[in-house]
C-alpha cells in the first residue's frame, strides 16, 4: 500500500466498510469492486445509453484528428466515440424552459444529491438531457455580472463542496462561477458534477460552471472519474453521458467586463476576447490550439510564451498578462488548475490570481481552499476555508499498519 | 470603481469585507460584521504528530507537516534549488523519518529521509523524456507561429527522478552487492510496534502523470524495514520505480540498505495486461498504484550496502 492514493481518511474508510465499492485504486481491492453497483440501474431499456447511432453527430465531427488517434489501440476497448451517450441526440431550438414537474424533479434530486448520494443512471440522462439545453444556448465568453464568487479546482472533495457553500453563502442566493475541474483525483466526482450540473439547471442565471482540462474524455480515464462511474454504476455509460455533456460547458467567463476567467490561462493564438466567442467549442478538448491552451496554460516568472520542459504546453509571462489586460480593458485575469497552499495567489503583479478551491487536496496537503468574492463595486475579497469537518469524524488520514516488504 | 488592494510580499492586504451570510464556526469572528470569519486559521490539516520510538540503542522518529507555503516554496525555488526551473507542486518539506543509533555517549549514526535532500539529488540536465503528445504539440507551433516559436523556458528532469536513498550522519555504508534483505525475517508476523508512512513530494506532471516520493516505515521488536519509493508515471510513455529498502536488526547494529530500479514503456505495458482487469476495472487505475506496477516492472538495476555499526 505504497501509492499515497491509498490514503483513505477516516470517513472514508469507515464508509468503505459499509459500502466496498469506495475502495481505493489497490490490487487488493479487486475483490470488494462492484458490489452495491446495480441497485440504481437495472435494464430497464435507457433509450439514453442504448443510442449509439450518432456518432458523427454535427456537433463533433469537427475535431477529426482526436477521432483518428481513438481509433488506435490504446483506446479501442472503451467506447470512446463523443455523442455516444445519446444525450445531444434530441436538442432543442430554444433554451430548456423550466415548469412545476420539472423543478420538483431538479429539487428532488438536489436533495439526494446533497447528501451526497448519486443519482440512478436513468435520472443522470435526464438530467444530461436538460443540461445540454441550458449549456448549448451559453457563450464560449458567458457575460456575468456583479456580485458574484468565483471559484476553482473541486475534483471530487463532494464534502469540501458543501463546505464552499457555507463559507460563499447558500446558491442562489449567492450568485456563483466555478471554473472547472470538478472530477477526478476525489473520492465524490460522480456526486460533485451530478449535484453542480442540477444546481446549474434549476437556477442557471445563479450558477456558471466553465469547463476544465479534466472535464475531458481522455484526461478522466486517466485519473479517476471513468473508473468510479465504473466502480458505482458498473457500467461507463454515465461517464459518457457526463462527458458528452462536458463538450457543452462554456469555457471562459468575463464578469462585469473587467475580470476574464477560465480553467488555464492565455493564449498565443488569442489576442482579444472576442476571437475566443469565434472558436467552436463544442469538441473533446483538443491536444492543441487555442481551446487547449486556454484550459491547460500556466503563468510563469519568465518573460513571453514559455514551452514546458515536458515537450507540450505554454507558460505566459507578465509582459503577456499585461498586454492581454491592456487590449481587452480588462482589470485581471482570474484562472485555477494550480494547487496553492493558501487557496490562491497572485501573480504578475496583480494582473493574474490562482484559485483552488479544494481544501487539503487529495486528502492529504494540508493546504487552504480560497473562494473569491466580486462585489457590486467590483471590490474584491478572498475567503479561506479549511476542509469540512463532519461531527465525530477525525479528519486525519488513518494509517492502518501493514506487513510491506 | 476597479480597486487593486495593495500587497506586500507574501501577505495579502484585503479589501474591507462585505457583510456575509455564511458561518464556519471553527473561524474567529470578522472584526467588521462580526458573523464571520476572514482568513480563517493557517490550515491545520494534516495534524502535526511527532511520533517516535526507542527500542534498544535504536530511535525512530517521524514528522507529518502539510505542503511548503508560498513563501517558504520561494525561498527554496531561489536559495536550495536553483537549478530545478520549477519545483514539484507539492512538497512537503516538514516531514521526515529519522533512524537514530547511539553507540555511546559522544558517538551516533543516523539517516534521514527527508524532501530537500530527496530533491538536492534530481538532476539539473534534460532528462530527454517528453510527454505522448509533445512531438504533435510541438509540430503545431512551429506551424502555426510566425517568427521565432517559443523556447524550452528551462531544462531540468521533469520527471523530478531522484537516486536518494537517505541521508546519512556517520559512517557511509559499504557497497556489498552479495547481500540480501532477510525476508524471511520480515514476514514473520512480529508484533508492530511503531509505523508511519508519508509523502515527501508529489508532481501531476501538468496532468501528464504522476512523480511521487514517499516513506513508510514499521518497526518490529527485533527489527525494522524501511521503504523510500520513488513512483514516476508519464502516462502513454514511461513507468518507473526507484525502490530503498533500509533493513536494521537492532541487537546485531547490522543495517542493510538495498536499492532496485524497475522501469518499462507505459503502452507496453498497457498492451501486456489489458486483457487481464476484471470486469468494472480499469487498467488505468492499476496504473495509478505503485504496488501493482512495480509487479508488473522489470528490475534494471539494483545495489546494496551494509555497516556494521
Ligand atoms: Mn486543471
Amino acid at each position: 500500500m505504497m501509492d499515497a492514493d491509498m490514503d483513505v481518511p477516516m470517513q472514508d474508510a469507515v464508509s468503505d466498510q459499509l459500502n466496498p465499492s469506495i475502495m481505493e485504486d489497490s490490487g487488493t481491492a479487486l475483490q470488494h469492486t462492484v458490489s452495491n453497483t446495480n441497485d440504481n440501474n437495472s435494464n430497464n431499456n435507457n433509450n439514453i445509453s442504448s443510442s449509439n447511432n450518432n456518432h458523427n453527430s454535427n456537433t463533433h465531427g469537427t475535431n477529426s484528428n482526436d477521432n483518428d488517434e481513438d481509433d488506435d489501440d490504446t483506446y479501442n476497448d472503451i467506447e470512446f466515440k463523443p455523442g455516444s451517450s445519446g444525450i445531444a441526440d434530441h436538442k432543442s431550438s430554444k433554451p430548456l424552459v423550466l415548469n412545476n414537474s420539472s423543478i420538483n424533479q431538479l429539487d428532488s434530486w438536489i436533495e439526494k444529491l446533497a447528501k451526497c448520494e448519486n443519482l440512478s443512471e436513468d435520472d443522470v440522462g435526464r438530467l444530461c438531457k436538460m443540461a445540454v439545453d441550458v449549456l448549448q444556448f451559453e457563450e464560449n465568453v458567458k457575460p456575468i455580472n456583479v456580485p458574484v464568487t468565483i471559484c476553482g479546482d473541486v475534483h471530487g472533495q463532494f464534502h469540501d463542496l458543501m463546505e464552499l457553500f457555507k463559507i460563499g453563502g447558500p446558491c442562489p442566493d449567492t450568485n456563483y462561477l466555478f471554473m472547472g475541474d470538478y472530477v477526478d483525483r476525489g473520492y465524490y466526482s460522480v456526486e460533485t458534477v451530478s449535484y453542480l450540473v442540477a444546481m446549474k439547471v434549476r437556477y442557471p442565471h445563479r450558477i456558471t460552471i466553465l469547463r476544465g482540462n479534466h472535464e475531458s474524455r481522455q484526461i478522466t480515464q486517466v485519473y479517476g472519474f471513468y473508473d468510479e462511474c465504473l466502480r458505482k454504476y458498473g457500467s461507463a455509460n454515465v461517464w459518457k453521458m457526463f462527458t458528452d455533456l462536458f463538450d457543452y460547458f462554456p469555457i471562459t467567463a468575463l464578469v462585469d467586463n473587467k475580470v476574464f476567467c477560465l480553467h488555464g490561462g492565455l493564449s498565443p493564438m488569442i489576442e482579444t476576447v472576442d476571437q475566443v466567442r469565434e472558436l467552436n467549442r463544442v469538441q473533446e478538448v483538443p491536444h492543441e490550439g487555442p481551446m487547449c491552451d486556454l484550459l491547460w496554460s500556466d503563468p510563469d516568472d519568465r518573460g513571453g510564451w514559455g514551452i514546458s520542459p515536458r515537450g507540450a504546453g505554454f507558460t505566459f509571462g507578465q509582459d503577456i498578462s499585461e498586454q492581454f489586460n491592456h487590449t481587452n480593458d480588462l482589470s485581471l485575469v482570474a484562472r485555477a488548475h494550480q494547487l496553492v497552499m493558501e487557496g490562491y495567489a497572485w501573480s504578475h503583479q496583480q494582473n493574474v490570481v490562482t484559485i483552488f478551491s479544494a481544501p487539503n487536496y487529495c486528502y492529504r496537503c494540508g493546504n487552504q481552499a480560497a473562494i473569491m468574492e466580486v462585489d457590486e463595486n467590483n471590490n474584491r475579497q478572498f475567503l479561506q476555508y479549511d476542509p469540512s469537518v463532519r461531527p465525530g469524524e477525525p479528519t486525519v488520514s488513518r494509517k492502518t499498519p501493514d506487513y510491506f516488504l | 470603481m476597479d480597486q487593486v488592494p495593495p500587497v506586500t510580499r507574501g501577505r495579502q492586504v484585503r479589501s474591507l469585507p462585505l457583510p456575509h451570510r455564511c458561518n464556519n464556526p471553527r473561524n474567529p469572528a470578522c472584526a467588521h460584521c462580526g458573523t464571520v470569519i476572514i482568513p480563517s486559521p493557517a490550515a491545520i490539516m494534516p495534524l502535526e504528530d511527532t511520533p517516535s520510538i526507542s527500542v534498544g540503542s535504536w530511535t525512530i522518529e517521524s514528522r507529518k507537516r502539510p505542503i511548503l507555503d508560498t513563501p517558504a516554496l520561494s525561498q527554496w525555488e531561489s536559495e536550495h534549488l536553483p537549478g530545478l526551473g520549477a519545483l514539484p507542486e507539492m512538497i512537503f518539506g516538514g516531514n521526515y523519518v529519522r533512524i537514530r543509533c547511539d553507540l555511546d555517549e559522544s558517538k551516533h549514526w543516523d539517516i534521514e529521509f527527508n524532501a530537500l535532500d530527496a530533491l538536492r539529488e534530481v538532476p539539473t540536465e534534460d532528462s530527454g523524456v517528453r510527454v505522448s503528445c509533445a512531438s504533435d504539440w510541438l509540430r503545431s507551433k512551429h506551424r502555426r507561429c510566425d517568427g521565432a516559436p517559443p523556447q524550452i523556458a528551462k531544462q531540468y528532469d521533469w520527471t523530478y527522478t531522484t537516486r536518494y536513498r537517505g541521508t546519512v550522519t556517520g559512517c557511509p555504508l559499504v557497497a556489498d552487492t552479495t547481500a540480501e534483505l532477510p525476508l524471511a525475517m520480515l514476514a514473520k508476523p512480529d508484533p508492530i510496534l511503531f509505523f508511519d508512512d508519508m509523502v515527501l513530494y508529489e508532481d501531476e506532471l501538468g496532468d501528464n502523470g504522476a512523480s511521487m516520493y514517499s516513506c513508510k516505515v514499521r518497526v518490529m521488536p527485533e527489527r525494522l524495514l524501511l521503504l523510500a519509493r520513488f513512483f514516476l508515471r508519464v502516462d502513454d510513455v514511461l513507468l518507473r520505480v526507484q525502490d530503498t529498502r533500509l533493513y536494521v536488526e537492532f541487537a546485531q547494529n547490522r543495517v542493510v540498505r538495498e536499492w532496485k530500479r524497475y522501469e518499462a514503456d507505459y503502452n507496453e505495458v498497457f498492451k501486456r495486461h489489458r486483457g487481464g482487469v476484471p470486469p468494472h476495472r480499469d487498467l488505468r487505475a492499476l496504473l495509478r498504484d505503485s504496488n501493482w506496477v512495480v509487479d508488473h516492472l522489470p528490475i534494471v538495476e539494483r545495489t546494496c550496502e551494509t555497516i556494521q555499526l
